[in-house]
């Protein structure tokens, strides 16, 4: 379905005006500059992407406080489903919605009720702390409903994992990273610095057609 | 038809208003036992000028019009109010119980819903409110309306008649240029009658449409007057010399010279509903079925004053006479029924009652309407109603106090957090975090452990995550508070990296060691 006139002219003007959300329409961007960058731009929108962090102390936290402190600063709201309730708030997040969650089973129920509700574009799905058994026994077929209910919605969700695990990710990025103790005193700007962000697995972009 | 500018009353009228009002408590009632489908009972609240019925006041006309109907005052001996079938049937108003039933034994006897009444009432005033600002509560079931400057009076009154029907009643509506005259052209109107002065309509009717008092209506039946027209052909100074100030003003609205002047009123702002069940409740469902025609009701009626519903008040007495309060607020004030309901069945499903359900009340607190501009680039709530229900379920699933926002509390202790009700402060831009060092992942609760010391320092550890050699440590950091009173606490709190790769955070506090988290 082509776009009327009316809409593309107001697109010409939103572009002259906004020229740094141009073509962002279909992206949503987490702020975090080595994310956005590696991806195009931002997480695809209505898809899930998977953030793989295999190694125990890797840096997958702080990702984690620069994607939530970069969408506070733009206004953003965020759903925090912590898969086993191990986040740290270091300092106030009034545009976060966290939902500690005891086990898997739960954040799944959580992200379904966050996902159904449509009201937070942004949602970000921790399970690097849970444990390989529970991870393992949640169907295939979950993730493909989330995926469902994100498109319709053109909802965006983050899931931080410890290994491959969401079967219907849109794009799955690797961090490769091992943290040292030194990196204890060392400012997070320079211990970004030393992150490696890798897409293992892109699925072709689906060509959706917004209004 | 009146001219615009022109003096022009509206009287809206109830027939058999105390009638409808114990016919309507009983309907919901017997729905409500009989366990009858929504779609049974179901009306609209849709206003369409060109579709008055609907199917609630159908069903409620096919029972009870052609079912001889009477109403008994409160002692429940005589009769007070009768429907055409029990006046075709022979009764008569003041009539015993016995004799009325002796007349008819189909009769359906009704006692008076006095709290219903008056609901319904309110809701006639605020329903006619938006239709004229200058209104008078006339009687029950009488509402006189002054429509001089109102335009498209008829289309208005269709639409007024039909919200009536909406809520279960069937009105008529009369104009003229006097509120006598309107009034007497509400009685005969089907369902909406517009009269001039000199209309003829008028002067047929019975002596009987003015209510006269039995003394006054007894002497002129004796004169063989029988008609509004005839006892306005009588000379006036004639009626006054002979009848006094009362065959007077009879005289005066029989000839529609009578100069009424209206008490306006401003439509209370109480909204409410209330009804008692007559066998307790045990199941949700019908208690659902009335709450919903609640809503309905009050939708409509705050929607007729320009407001939206903000807080519902729900009020629950058990057969034991206790009563159950619940407040529950609406995040962004609205109009929308299935909202409302959504949000009061939330709350309904998780009460459990120690007794049945012997009463209903709802009162709902309405609030003016907000603007709310959205921006362009800001994520602000698109319903926030849904999400606070989406709140209220996820709270039902992790627990109240493991959802919301995070909150530092104002202390060096660590894990301090308070979670609070999301408030979505979108004014904030800048938030200060720590710039030094890596994000905790916090084990809740800490992981007890074996610690061995050498030198005063970690150098391995035991316990059910992890166990090994220490490689590295920093530490260690002394932490305390609250030494001034009983809730003191100290810690010691040591940074190491294990062989794993893994960097954790071992915490020392009354001589327990803990692993307190992961780095990451």
């Amino acid at each position: 379905m082509s776009a009327s006139p009316e809409i593309i002219e107001l697109r010409k003007i939103l572009a002259e005006r906004f020229p740094q959300e141009k073509g962002n329409y279909l992206l949503t961007p987490t702020g975090w500059p080595p994310l956005d960058s590696i991806l195009g731009g931002g997480l695809p929108k209505g898809s899930i992407t998977q953030l793989i962090v295999p190694h125990i102390s890797s840096g997958a936290a702080i990702v984690l406080h620069e994607i939530i402190k970069s969408m506070h600063e733009h206004s953003q709201s965020v759903a925090l489903i912590d898969g086993k309730n191990s986040f740290e708030p270091a300092t106030d997040y009034p545009l976060l919605l966290w939902i500690r969650c005891q086990n898997a089973l739960q954040a799944l129920k959580a992200t379904d009720l966050v996902l159904r509700d449509s009201n937070l574009p942004f949602s970000i799905l921790d399970f690097k702390q849970n444990s390989d058994t529970e991870l393992r026994k949640i169907p295939g077929t979950v993730w493909y409903r989330f995926q469902r209910i994100l498109e319709e919605n053109k909802s965006t969700l983050l899931a931080i994992t410890r290994s491959p695990l969401v079967s219907s990710a849109q794009i799955n990025v690797a961090l490769m990273h091992r943290l040292l103790i030194d990196d204890m005193t060392s400012l997070r700007s320079e211990i970004i610095k030393f992150f490696s962000l890798e897409i293992i697995r892109q699925r072709p972009h689906l060509d959706c057609q917004y209004a | 038809m009146p001219k615009l500018g022109m003096s022009c009353f509206t009287v809206i009228y109830i027939p058999f208003y105390f009638l409808q009002c114990a016919q309507q408590q009983r309907l919901l009632r017997a729905a409500n036992s009989n366990n009858m489908s929504s779609q049974q009972l179901f009306f609209d609240i849709s206003i369409e000028d060109s579709c008055p019925d609907w199917g609630f006041p159908l069903f409620a006309e096919k029972t009870f019009a052609e079912i001889p109907a009477a109403l008994l005052d409160q002692d429940g001996v005589h009769v007070i109010e009768l429907n055409p079938a029990a006046e075709r049937a022979g009764i008569r108003p003041g009539v015993s119980t016995s004799q009325a039933l002796a007349r008819a034994p189909e009769l359906d006897l009704y006692t008076r819903a006095l709290p219903h009444e008056q609901h319904i009432q309110d809701a006639l005033i605020q329903l006619a409110y938006r239709y004229s600002p200058f209104i008078e509560n006339s009687a029950p079931g009488v509402c006189t309306l002054d429509v001089k400057k109102t335009r498209n009076r008829q289309a208005g009154l269709r639409k007024l008649l039909a919200q009536l029907r909406a809520i279960g009643l069937k009105a008529q509506a009369g104009t003229g240029p006097n509120p006598e005259i309107a009034l007497q052209a509400a009685k005969i109107a089907d369902p909406i009658l517009e009269i001039s002065h000199d209309c003829n309509l008028l002067q047929s009717l019975p002596l009987e449409s003015l209510e006269p008092s039995p003394f006054l209506l007894a002497i002129l039946k004796n004169w063989g007057v029988r008609t509004l027209g005839a006892l306005a052909h009588l000379p006036r100074v004639e009626i006054g010399n002979r009848l006094g100030l009362e065959g007077l003003s009879l005289w005066d609205r029989a000839a529609g010279r009578s100069m009424k002047v209206l008490q306006f009123i401003q439509p209370s702002e109480t909204f409410e509903e209330s009804l008692d069940f007559e066998q307790g409740l045990e199941t949700l469902e019908p208690l659902l079925f009335i709450l919903r025609r609640f809503l309905e009701r009050l939708s409509l009626r705050t929607e007729s004053v320009y407001l939206l519903i903000a807080e519902l008040h729900l009020t629950l007495t058990l057969e034991t006479g206790e009563e159950i309060v619940r407040s529950l607020q609406i995040p962004a004030p609205t109009r929308d029924v299935d909202r409302l309901f959504g949000i009061a069945v939330q709350y309904l499903e998780t009460l459990q009652t120690a007794a049945p359900i012997t009463s209903l009340h709802l009162k709902i607190k309405p609030s003016k309407p907000h603007g709310h501009q959205f921006d362009l680039f800001q994520g602000k709530l698109r319903d926030p109603n849904r999400f606070f229900q989406t709140l209220a379920r996820l709270a039902a699933l992790v627990g109240a106090e493991q959802v919301g926002t995070p909150q530092q509390i104002n202390t060096h202790r660590p894990d301090s957090v308070r979670i609070q009700m999301p408030e979505f402060d979108w004014s904030v831009k800048k938030i200060h975090r720590p710039k030094i060092g890596p994000g905790l992942r916090r084990y809740r609760p800490g992981i007890p452990a074996n610690v061995e010391l050498n030198n005063d320092k970690p150098v391995s550890v035991q316990s059910t995550l992890i166990s090994g050699k220490i490689l590295q440590v920093l530490g260690p950091w002394n932490l305390s508070g609250n030494w001034w009173d009983r809730t003191r606490w100290e810690i010691r709190e040591w940074d190491v990296a294990l062989e794993n790769g893994g960097i954790y955070r071992l915490a020392q506090s009354l001589g327990q060691w803990e692993i307190v988290g992961v780095y990451d």
